[in-house]
Parts: C-alpha cells; sequence; structure tokens
C-alpha cells in the first residue's frame, strides 16, 4: 500500500480530477439505492392495487431521470479517474525521459537498454493501473461496503453485524499478507521480463551478426529460455494471485455460517426476527463484491508499487556529472592545459592515462596517435566531460573544464566519434543536428567541406534521403562524412576528430584535410587517428602508450627523435616499399 | 510498418481465430481449466440457494431438526470447499495456460524476426520491433486471462438466466429476447469505432517505444551536440499525442461500455414496470412475477456488464494480436536457397557472373560485376567511399536477394547450397564490429559451444587481441557490456575479428577489417593470415592500398563498376585509377 503514499504527488497534482471523480462515485453509489426502493413501492403499490397512472408517471420518470444522472456521473468518473491514471503514465514516461537524457556514459555501462525500455513501458503500466483500477477499487469497495455494513448495523443488529464481521480481520491479514508475497514475486517477475528485453533488443540490433555466422537457431534458442524464465517468474505470481478469490470466499462462507448460528439463536431468544434474518443474509451478498475488491485491490497496489519502486530506483540515480554551483557560463575559448596525473575510467581498476601534461595553443592542430587501447578516445572523451574522477586538471581559456557549465563547454566542441551513430531520420537532418532550422545552404555547404554533397546528390531524394537506424542504409564512409559534416555545422571552437577518416578513401581523406585546414585556420582541432598522414601537418603531435606521452613534437621533430613515431613512420613507408618491391617481382 | 488500414470485422476474426488455433496444442489443459471454472460457476450459483432453502425450510418456521440441519450444514461447507479449492486451480490453470500461449506466440515472432531479411531491418526501427516481440504480446495475455474467463462465465450466467425466464414466463420472456440483438448491434458499433481507436494507440505506443529506444542508443551524441532539450520536447509531443488518444479511448469506452449498459438496464426495468403497471390497471397481475422478472432482468445484466467491461480489453489484445501476426507474416524474409546441392565447399573458388543490384529497385548499386577468385587466392576490392564494394559483401552472404548475374562457389550457385554449409565456410569481419553483452570469451564463441577456452584464445592471438585482453583484470572473463562501450573502437574490431578466425572459414571476406586499428599491430595481422593463407580463399576490402597490395587480384570499383583489374603492379603500371589512388596515399605521407 506504500505506492498510494507514495504517489501523494500525483494525487494532490490531480486533487481536482480526483475529487469530481471519487465524489461522481460516491453518488451512483447512492443512486444506486434507488431502483429497487422504486421497484417495492411499484410491487406493493400493485398488490394492494393502489396504483394510478399518474403514481406510474411519476416514478418511471425519475426512474429514467436517475438512470440518465447515473449514466452520466458514471461516465464522469470513469474519464476522472480513468483519465488522470494515463495521465500518470504520460508524467512518468516523461520524467525517465528526461531523467535518461541526463544521465552519464557511466550509467548507460551499468544499464541496458532493453531492460531501461521495460521499465518503460511495463513497469509505467502496471503503475497506471494502481492510479486508475486501484483507486477505483479502493473508493468503490469502501463506499459500497461501508454503506451495506452501516445498514446491518443499524436497519437490523449491530451484535449480529459485529459477529459476521469478526473474520474479516483474518481476511486483512491474509490478503495484505499475500500482497508482501506478490510484490516481490511480481518485482522478479518484472526483472525477468528485462532480461527478456535485453535479450530482444541485443539479437535485433545484432541481427547481422547471427546471420553471418548462422547462429539464428542457437539464438532462437536462448531467447527461448529467457522466456521459459519470464514463465516461471510469472507462474510463481500466479500462484499468489490464485490465492486471494479462495481465501475471501473462505472466510466470507465462516461469516455466513456465523450469522446463521448466531442469527437463529437470537431468533430463539427473541433478539431478532425472522424477517430480520432474511434481511441481514441478502444484505450480505451484497457484500461479496466489496470484499473480493479488497482482494484485487491488494493485488493490484502490490504490483503497482513493485514497479513503481523499480522506476523511482531508475530515477534516484544521480546524473552522474554536474554543473558546479557558480559555474563559468562564458564559451571556453583559448590555450587547453592538460595537466593529468591519472585517470581511470569508472568500475576500472587501471589507470587509462596517466601522467598528461601538454599544451594545445589556441588556433592549433593537435595529432594524437599511438596503438590500439592506447587512450586517445579517453582524452577526448575527458574533454568533452563525459568523464572526470581523473587527478589534475584540464583548463581552457585558464579556467578549469570542470568550472564551465557543461552546456557551455560543449557548445564549444564539434566532436565526431569514433562509432558514428546517426537517428533514423533525413540526410538533411542528422546533418542540422544541433540546428534544425539553420539556413539549408549552410547544410549544403557543412556536406561539401565534408566531401559528401556529391554523395548526396547522387541519391534520388538527396538530402530528403531516409538513412534508416544509425544510418544503415548508407556506406561506412558515406555515414563517416555524415557524422563530419553535423560536427562541422556547428562551425565549433573546438573540433575533436576521433579517427573520422578511417573509412574513407584517401584521395577523400585528402580533401577533407584541406578543406579542414583552410575551415579551420583561428581555430582548435584535435584529430587521433592510425594513418600518420591525417595528423603528419598537425602542429603538434603527441605518440600514446598505455595511456602514456611517450613522444611530443612535430613530424619533424618527432622523426628526429627516433622513437616511436619514426617507428611508426618506418613501419608505414616500408609497407609501400615491400608492395613495390613485390609488385616490381611479379 | 504500415497496418494503418481500418480492420475490418473479418479481418478482427480471423485474429481471433488465428489466437484460438494457439489454444488447440493445449486441448487439454485448456479443457480441464474450463472443467474446474464450470464447477466454481455452479458452486457459486448452489451456495445462495442452499442458505435459501436453509431460510424457507427450517428458520422461517423455527424448526431445527439436529440431523437435517448438519446435513445442510454440511453440504454448504462441501459447496465452499469445492468452490475454494477449485477458484484456486482455475485461476492457476488459466494463467498456466496463458502464459504458454504467450510464450508460443513470442517464441513465433522472435524466430520470424530471425528470418527477415536486412532490408526489413534498414526500415525498421529495431525498438519497433522489440515492443511486438514483448509489449504487443504482452497486451495479449489479458484476452486468455481474464477476457476468456469473464466471456464463459458470463455465456452459462445468460443461458442460466433465460432458462429461469422461459420457464416463469415464456412470452414476456420472447420479448426479452430483443435485447440480445441490441446487445450485439452494441458490440459491432463499439468494435468498428474502437478498432481505429486500439490500432491507433498501439501504433502510437510503438511510436513511442521506438523514439525511448533511438535516443537510448544514441543519447552519447544527443548529449555530445546538446540537443537533450530539442529531443525531449520531440518526446513530450509523441507522448502527448498517445496521451490524447489513451483519453479518447476512455472517453468512447465510457459512453459505450459499463455506463451504458447501466443506462439500457435502466430501461429495461422502466419497460418492464411500465408494462405491468398499465396492465394492472385492466387485469389482475402477480406481484411474484414482477418482482422475478426486475431480479432476473438484473442478473441478465450483471453479466453483460462484465464482458462490455472487458471488451476493451478484447480490443486491445485483438489489435495487438494483429500487430503481432503481421510480424509474423511479414513477406520481407531473407533471401530464400533453392539447396538442391548436397555438394560442399571444399575448394573456395568464387564467381561473380554479370551481377548487377539495386537497393530501392531504381538505382543500380552494382552494375555487372564479374570476377574469379581462384581456390586460396585473395582478391581485394577498393575503390572511393560509397562506390559499391560492401554491397558487394552482401550479396555474397545472402544478405540481401540478387536476380540479375550469379554468384558461383566452386561451381555452384550460392542460391543452391543449403544456408548451413554457407555460414559454416565463409566468415565475414563487419565493418562496424558489434559485441554481445557478456564476457570475452563468449563474444568470440558466441554460440558456437565446440569451441574450446584453447580456440577461444588461439583466435584472439592470430589478432593480437591476447595482449590486451590478457591484461584486463579478468582476462578472457572480463566483463563486455552493452555494444561493448568499455572497449576501444580498436579492441572491438580485434574482438569481431578473432570471433571470425575461430571459426576457421574456408573463405574469408574482410570488410575493413583492421580500418581502427594500429599500423603495427595490422602488420602482424597481415603476417598471420599469410601463414594461413593455404587452402583459403580471401575477399579483402581495404581503404589503406597497402594492406591488400599483395593480392592475386586488385577490382577498383568506381560508382558500382569495376573500372579496373589485375595485380599491384599491372594496375600501377596502367596509370589509372589505383594509381592515382595509390600516389596520393604515399604522397601525403612524404
Ligand atoms: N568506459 C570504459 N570503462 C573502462 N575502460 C575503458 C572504457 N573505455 C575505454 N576503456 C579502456 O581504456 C583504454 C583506452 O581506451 P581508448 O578508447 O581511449 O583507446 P583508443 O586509444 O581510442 O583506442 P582505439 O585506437 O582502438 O580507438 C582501453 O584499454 C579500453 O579498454
Ligand atoms: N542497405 C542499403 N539500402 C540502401 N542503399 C544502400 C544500402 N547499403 C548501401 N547503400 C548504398 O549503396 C551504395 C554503395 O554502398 P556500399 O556500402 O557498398 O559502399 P562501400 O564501397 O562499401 O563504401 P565504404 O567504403 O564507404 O564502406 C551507397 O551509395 C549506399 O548509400
Ligand atoms: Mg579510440
Ligand atoms: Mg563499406
Amino acid at each position: 500500500m506504500k505506492v498510494l503514499l507514495d504517489l501523494r504527488w500525483f494525487f494532490s497534482e490531480r486533487k481536482k480530477q480526483y475529487s469530481i471523480g471519487i465524489t461522481a462515485l460516491m453518488i451512483v453509489a447512492l443512486l444506486q439505492l434507488a431502483p429497487p426502493k422504486i421497484i417495492g413501492y411499484i410491487v406493493d403499490a400493485v398488490a394492494k392495487d393502489e396504483l394510478t397512472a399518474e403514481m406510474l408517471m411519476r416514478w418511471m420518470i425519475i426512474l429514467v431521470v436517475t438512470g440518465v444522472l447515473m449514466y452520466v456521473l458514471r461516465y464522469i468518473w470513469r474519464v476522472m479517474i480513468f483519465g488522470s491514471s494515463v495521465y500518470l503514465a504520460r508524467v512518468m514516461r516523461e520524467r525517465l525521459f528526461t531523467h535518461f537524457t541526463r544521465m552519464s556514459p557511466s550509467f548507460y555501462q551499468r544499464r541496458r537498454v532493453g531492460d531501461l525500455m521495460a521499465h518503460a513501458t511495463n513497469d509505467i503500466n502496471a503503475v497506471q493501473q494502481t492510479a486508475g483500477s486501484g483507486i477505483l477499487t479502493l473508493f468503490d469497495s469502501i463506499s459500497t461496503g461501508g454503506f451495506v455494513i452501516l445498514m446491518m448495523a443499524f436497519s437490523i443488529s449491530w451484535k449480529l453485524t459485529l459477529i459476521a464481521l469478526v473474520p474479516i480481520p483474518v481476511m486483512i491479514f491474509l490478503t495484505s499478507y499475500y500482497g508482501r508475497l506478490l510484490r516481490n514475486r511480481f518485482r522478479v517477475a518484472q526483472e525477468a521480463f528485462s532480461d527478456l528485453n535485453d535479450k530482444a533488443q541485443e539479437s535485433i540490433s545484432g541481427i547481422k551478426v547471427l546471420k553471418t555466422f548462422g547462429q539464428q537457431k542457437e539464438d532462437v534458442e536462448s531467447f527461448t529460455k529467457r522466456s521459459e524464465q519470464v514463465v516461471k517468474e510469472n507462474m510463481r505470481v500466479a500462484k499468489v494471485d490464485a490465492l486471494f478469490d479462495p481465501t475471501i470466499a473462505g472466510v466470507f462462507a465462516i461469516s455466513y455460517i456465523l450469522s446463521f448460528y448466531f442469527g437463529t439463536r437470537f431468533i430463539l431468544s427473541g433478539e431478532l426476527s425472522i424477517g430480520d434474518l432474511v434481511a441481514f443474509t441478502s444484505y450480505l451478498g451484497l457484500l461479496t463484491w466489496p470484499m473480493l475488491a479488497i482482494g484485487f485491490l491488494f493485488n493490484i497496489v502490490e504490483r503497482g508499487n513493485a514497479s513503481y519502486s523499480r522506476i523511482q530506483d531508475l530515477l534516484s540515480v544521480e546524473p552522474g556529472i554536474q554543473d558546479r554551483p557558480n559555474a563559468v557560463s562564458q564559451l571556453p575559448h583559448g590555450d587547453i592545459v592538460f595537466d593529468i596525473d591519472t585517470f581511470k575510467f569508472p568500475d576500472d581498476k587501471r589507470a587509462s592515462l596517466r601522467n598528461l601534461h601538454f599544451t594545445i595553443k589556441q588556433g592549433e592542430t593537435l595529432g594524437v596517435i599511438g596503438k590500439t587501447g592506447a587512450g586517445k578516445t579517453a582524452i577526448l572523451k575527458l574533454l568533452m566531460r563525459e568523464f572526470e574522477g581523473y587527478t589534475g586538471t584540464i583548463t581552457y581559456g585558464g579556467i578549469p573544464i570542470t568550472r564551465y557549465k557543461k552546456e557551455c563547454l560543449r557548445q564549444a566542441i564539434g566532436y565526431v566519434p569514433q562509432d558514428h551513430f546517426l537517428f533514423s531520420t533525413t540526410l538533411g537532418e542528422n546533418i542540422a543536428f544541433t540546428n534544425p532550422k539553420i539556413d539549408p545552404a549552410k547544410i549544403v555547404a557543412a556536406a561539401k567541406s565534408a566531401h559528401i554533397h556529391e554523395d548526396i546528390l547522387t541519391f534520388e531524394k538527396g538530402y530528403e534521403t531516409l538513412v534508416g537506424e544509425r544510418g544503415v542504409s548508407l556506406s561506412g564512409g558515406q555515414r563517416q562524412r555524415v557524422s563530419i559534416a553535423r560536427a562541422l555545422l556547428m562551425d565549433p571552437e573546438l573540433l575533436l576528430l576521433d579517427d573520422s577518416l578511417s573509412a574513407v578513401d584517401a584521395r577523400t581523406e585528402e580533401a577533407i584535410l584541406r578543406s579542414l585546414k583552410e575551415e579551420r585556420t583561428g581555430k582548435t582541432t584535435i584529430i587521433t587517428s592510425h594513418r600518420l598522414s591525417a595528423i603528419q601537418h598537425a602542429h603538434q603531435i603527441i605518440v600514446l602508450d598505455e595511456g602514456e606521452v611517450v613522444e611530443i613534437g612535430d613530424h619533424d621533430s618527432l622523426m628526429a627523435q627516433n622513437g616511436m613515431y619514426k617507428e611508426m613512420y618506418d613501419l608505414q613507408q616500408l609497407e609501400s616499399i615491400v608492395e613495390q618491391g613485390g609488385g616490381a617481382d611479379e | 510498418m504500415n497496418n494503418k488500414q481500418k480492420m475490418s470485422a473479418r479481418d478482427q476474426f480471423k485474429t481471433f481465430m488465428r489466437l484460438a488455433k494457439y489454444v488447440l496444442p493445449m486441448k487439454k489443459s485448456a479443457l480441464i481449466a474450463i472443467l474446474l471454472l464450470l464447477l466454481t460457476v455452479t458452486s457459486t450459483i448452489l451456495g445462495p440457494l442452499v442458505i435459501q432453502r436453509f431460510l424457507d425450510d427450517y428458520v422461517v418456521p423455527l424448526n431445527f431438526p439436529a440431523k437435517e440441519v448438519w446435513t445442510i450444514a454440511l453440504i454448504y461447507i462441501g459447496l465452499q470447499l469445492v468452490n475454494i479449492i477449485g477458484s484456486y486451480f482455475q485461476t492457476l490453470r488459466f494463467q498456466e495456460f496463458a502464459l504458454a500461449i504467450i510464450q508460443q506466440i513470442r517464441i513465433d515472432a522472435f524466430s520470424k524476426v530471425q528470418k527477415l531479411g536486412l532490408r526489413y531491418f534498414d526500415q525498421t526501427p529495431a525498438g519497433g520491433i522489440v515492443s511486438r516481440v514483448t509489449n504487443d504480446t504482452e497486451s495479449i495475455k489479458e484476452m486468455f486471462v481474464s477476457v476468456a474467463v469473464t466471456f464463459m462465465q458470463a455465456i452459462f450466467g445468460i443461458v442460466g438466466v433465460y432458462i429461469a425466464l422461459f420457464t416463469l414466463d415464456g412470452k414476456l420472456a420472447l420479448y426479452t429476447l430483443i435485447l440480445l440483438p441490441l446487445f450485439l448491434i452494441l458490440v459491432s458499433v463499439y468494435r468498428y469505432y474502437s478498432a481505429d481507436f486500439y490500432q491507433d494507440i498501439r501504433e502510437r505506443l510503438s511510436q513511442l517505444n521506438a523514439k525511448i529506444s533511438e535516443s537510448l542508443s544514441g543519447m552519447d551524441m544527443i548529449q555530445a551536440f546538446r540537443q537533450e532539450k530539442r529531443l525531449s520536447d520531440e518526446f513530450i509531443e509523441v507522448n502527448e499525442g498517445h496521451y490524447r488518444v489513451g483519453l479518447r479511448n476512455i472517453r468512447f469506452d465510457s459512453l459505450m461500455l459499463g455506463p451504458f449498459i447501466d443506462l439500457l438496464y435502466a430501461g429495461s426495468i422502466v419497460a418492464v414496470l411500465s408494462y405491468f403497471g398499465t396492465a394492472s390497471f385492466t387485469s389482475v397481475v402477480d406481484v411474484g412475477i414482477i418482482y422475478a422478472f426486475t431480479t432476473l432482468l438484473r442478473r441478465l445484466f450483471q453479466p453483460i456488464n462484465q464482458v462490455m467491461q472487458r471488451l476493451s480489453m478484447f480490443q486491445q489484445a485483438i489489435v495487438s494480436a494483429s500487430r503481432v501476426f503481421a510480424l509474423i507474416d511479414n513477406p520481407e524474409i531473407e533471401p530464400k536457397q533453392t539447396a538442391v546441392s548436397t555438394q560442399h565447399i571444399t575448394e573456395g573458388t568464387i564467381e561473380f557472373r554479370n551481377v548487377t543490384f539495386s537497393y530501392d529497385g531504381k538505382q543500380d548499386v552494382l552494375k555487372n560485376i564479374s570476377f574469379t577468385a581462384n581456390a586460396g587466392e585473395t582478391v581485394a576490392l577498393v575503390g572511393h567511399t560509397g562506390s559499391g564494394k560492401s554491397s558487394i559483401i552482401n550479396l555474397f552472404m545472402r544478405f540481401y536477394e540478387y536476380e540479375r548475374g550469379d554468384i558461383f562457389i566452386d561451381g555452384v550457385s550460392l542460391k543452391e547450397y543449403p544456408i548451413e554449409e554457407l555460414r559454416k565456410k565463409v566468415g565475414l569481419v563487419l565493418q562496424d564490429p558489434f559485441m554481445f553483452y557478456g564476457d570475452i570469451a563468449s563474444n568470440i564463441r558466441l554460440h558456437n559451444e565446440e569451441l574450446t577456452d584453447e580456440d577461444v584464445r588461439e583466435a584472439a592471438e592470430f589478432v593480437q587481441a591476447d595482449q590486451f585482453i590478457e591484461e584486463l583484470p579478468n582476462g578472457y572473463e572480463q566483463k563486455v557490456t552493452e555494444r561493448g562501450s568499455t572497449l576501444s573502437s580498436g579492441q572491438r574490431q580485434l574482438i569481431a575479428f578473432a570471433r571470425t578466425i575461430a571459426m576457421n572459414p574456408k573463405v574469408l571476406v574482410l570488410d575493413e577489417a583492421t580500418a581502427n586499428i594500429d599500423t603495427e599491430t595490422e602488420v602482424a595481422i597481415q603476417k598471420s593470415l599469410e601463414k594461413m593463407r593455404e587452402g583459403r580463399t580471401t575477399i579483402a576490402i581495404a581503404h589503406r592500398l597497402s594492406t591488400i597490395a599483395d593480392a592475386e587480384l586488385i577490382l577498383v570499383l568506381h560508382h558500382g563498376e569495376i573500372v579496373e583489374r589485375g595485380t599491384h603492379a599491372e594496375l600501377l603500371a596502367q596509370k589509372g585509377l589505383y594509381y592515382t589512388m595509390y600516389e596520393l596515399q604515399n604522397g601525403t605521407q612524404e
């Protein structure tokens, strides 16, 4: 039942709707008592042969009016209560979504998309039920049940009423116990569902790999296993679920037996008339629904409880990296100084970066090279404040980047990630991602600088071409260049190119580098690459090895150092010499 | 995605029958569940009758013969026990049986997804598909739990009431039969409109989920470009739309369902009372009949009301089911094998003969591609980006169907091999590595349990991944998060490479398999590949010409056509496109 307290904020926000709805519900409960009474009057009148046309007319009009009134009221409470529950789903979904947009990469490393999706679907569903059917059942059972009990107590015998109600606490105790059981089991079942969702999501995203390896059958098996788990956990829920009605029926039967036993004794002792007992039992019959409703209520509410706490658990995860108080809200500009002793990724024991000390002058280009896993991407991620938690500082224009508003820092940065992600809209919209309302001429200009314009023109729909999820219907190099164009469109103060020319051919690479050189004069650029051709013209090059800077300088000075850079250079040269030699042999 | 068409009553009926078919294999357990239901329904009807009897026979005359009273008490207790036990098992049975059906539908849908061609995935967002496989199936469940039970209870109830009505007064009972077509009209009007409404809301829900799913996958991009606000706003709009449609459904349901039935009930009471009332002016009317009639009418309306309450669930289940079935029936399946050949791929000779291909049926992406790779040779594909290199691979891997021209391995058309043979013998390293949730070893092994730890390690060694893997705190057991987000891009590529090497394919296809890998590692991999070249045909795509220079055949692609072919030396001598590309690459290194 805790969830009803937890949802206080919501009920008070929708106070008006709920009060109107519940009032309408109560009025209906009262009006419902009219038709039987009217039937009674008419039957009596007919029996006594006293019925007149006028009287019949009057009662019929009253019946019609109450009927219509009830129709209207029923309509109103449904729209108010169920409408609110749909509204709750909307609010929760929106909260989850905005919360998701604030979570840092380390959150997404721990959580999986399918699981997060399950929260946004199944769990929200269960909470919605609580705010709708749950609340309805609560008030419905209280009003009808309460009313009937009052009638029993005051118009017949409070003593007998008390006796009949003796087993009720047992029932409440049992159902709330089941409720607790149910909550835990339901939570586990929801987790199993999350797992299934994860599996489906992953298989669909990785379908190409599964097909390549011909492992569809095995994958279906592994899906089946998870879906069996879902069945198993849901059966455990069902086992509790199934207890509610029989328990209530059983308790209720005891009530009946008690009332009869004592009822007849009261009759014998003259405390009760026979008619009273007959009426009493028919009232007891009216209690059946409110009693069953209590079980139903516990059932729905505890499910909501489990789901709500699952959602709350997600919502209570702190957004990883937030603005400091008094954060600077100017756009960064100037030199970038790295002064890092060590950096560890969250959940990682090893330091991924160590002893990074270098300066990038405003307007210069920095080249970063190093073996796979050397930490090139890590440097860029730190600069973007995707991760913090390093010892030392990174300053931009003399101010530590941690002191900027994240918003401002990122406004200055155009990022071309190593793994390009495109959204499933048109090419144009993907390029204009940072500013959908931008002048189309600028989109074309950015596309031209990224040398993707020509490609786009060959498509039938040009900039209106849909790219599919993650850009599946583009070639690798096209995707990469769209992603470059997207960053160039911002004309950023600082451009980060993370191995962004790996999927393009030499001619395109050359052309892009050339246009970068032209357009980025006076602006800072960082390029990481495995191909020296992409960085050898940089003002400064750093060579990373296992997270440490081992060499630093421009191309010529690095060549002179005779170290790792020279080695790499020679290797790439050697390759071409071997090629030429190999070619000459044949 | 588009099943925006209106579902006709027939479509709905078909969907319903198709759902019902899922019950067939579970006939027995369905039957048991229904029998249990009958048992509990009967005991709930008999319970009050026993009490009535007790009142009439013993309480009213105030006569309590011990033996009879005990018997009747025991009968009552017995009935209650039957009810309690019966209803427990009945609920359990229905749940069990509903879950089993949902599971079957889920598996069917998921297996179908595995059989769909890549074209389908190009067009459909993953989130939308997941939503059908897991969420739409979930909302079918209610059909077999609450809807089925309520409908059956209602049928028993209605039949019972009618029997009572007819024994009471045949003529009047006939009049009340008018109510039945009235209900039917109501149901069909409801169905007519609500089918649309529910289709609309499921579709919107699916869009909503696709939106969440895509945003979750691209969250780092959204954040890097500060588009959180915009995306949230877009989401809020979709969410708002979904909410509005949800409200509309509630309004419509409230107008047509429960409250409306109550109104009808009030109307019929008015009619009955007026009838008897007016009759009483001229003749004598039996009061008991009026009483019985109004009571029975109430009893008749009760189950009907319950059915109407469940109708929206029913509608929702049918619409969801139709969406799942639309997925199961989707014709966009993967290329079919005619599989007449039982021949195994032994040599690995590959021939492309006049292959022309288009993704959209309009623009040819590949034009008249012909070449032969002899067994054990390496063929390299080079060309500008977007020239069609990966598309050649897409056809060779049977990801997309081709109609013009043909491809042969060992002289047999690709279409004639059983797909298992192709998958076993042809290994591909994709341009974009995909990591599965799990650990490093499971990512190399995938579902192939035959690979020993030793095989896995050897494969990793082959691609030079062993060094970094062994440095990980847990080595091969190191956890891999979703999409391998804690590995560097090059590391992911190495693992994907190792995965293919581990299966030891006869034909190896490399689509820029080392694009994100440093030169030193790349050279080492080249060396290992060279050692293993014997008896293995290789198709390699690379932008770094150095990596393919010793290929036996180099094909230069330009706008989907092979414009030059030959060995490295021959091509250089031709001084064509290849020559310029090569010069450029070495030129920039000066
Ligand atoms: N989120 C993370 N959590 C833990 N470890 C990580 C994470 N991201 C990267 N690493 C590890 O940090 C090291 C550096 O990774 P990084 O991505 O910076 O390499 P890189 O130099 O960009 O390599 P590549 O050339 O392959 O792109 C790698 O060993 C990698 O496994
Ligand atoms: N699934 C698809 N649906 C529609 N068009 C596609 C699809 N995949 C690729 N294309 C188009 O086909 C053309 C050739 O693409 P392909 O991927 O074969 O190029 P590529 O030579 O591999 O280029 P890259 O070197 O950039 O990877 C491109 O214009 C691309 O937009
Ligand atoms: Mg990297
Ligand atoms: Mg490609």
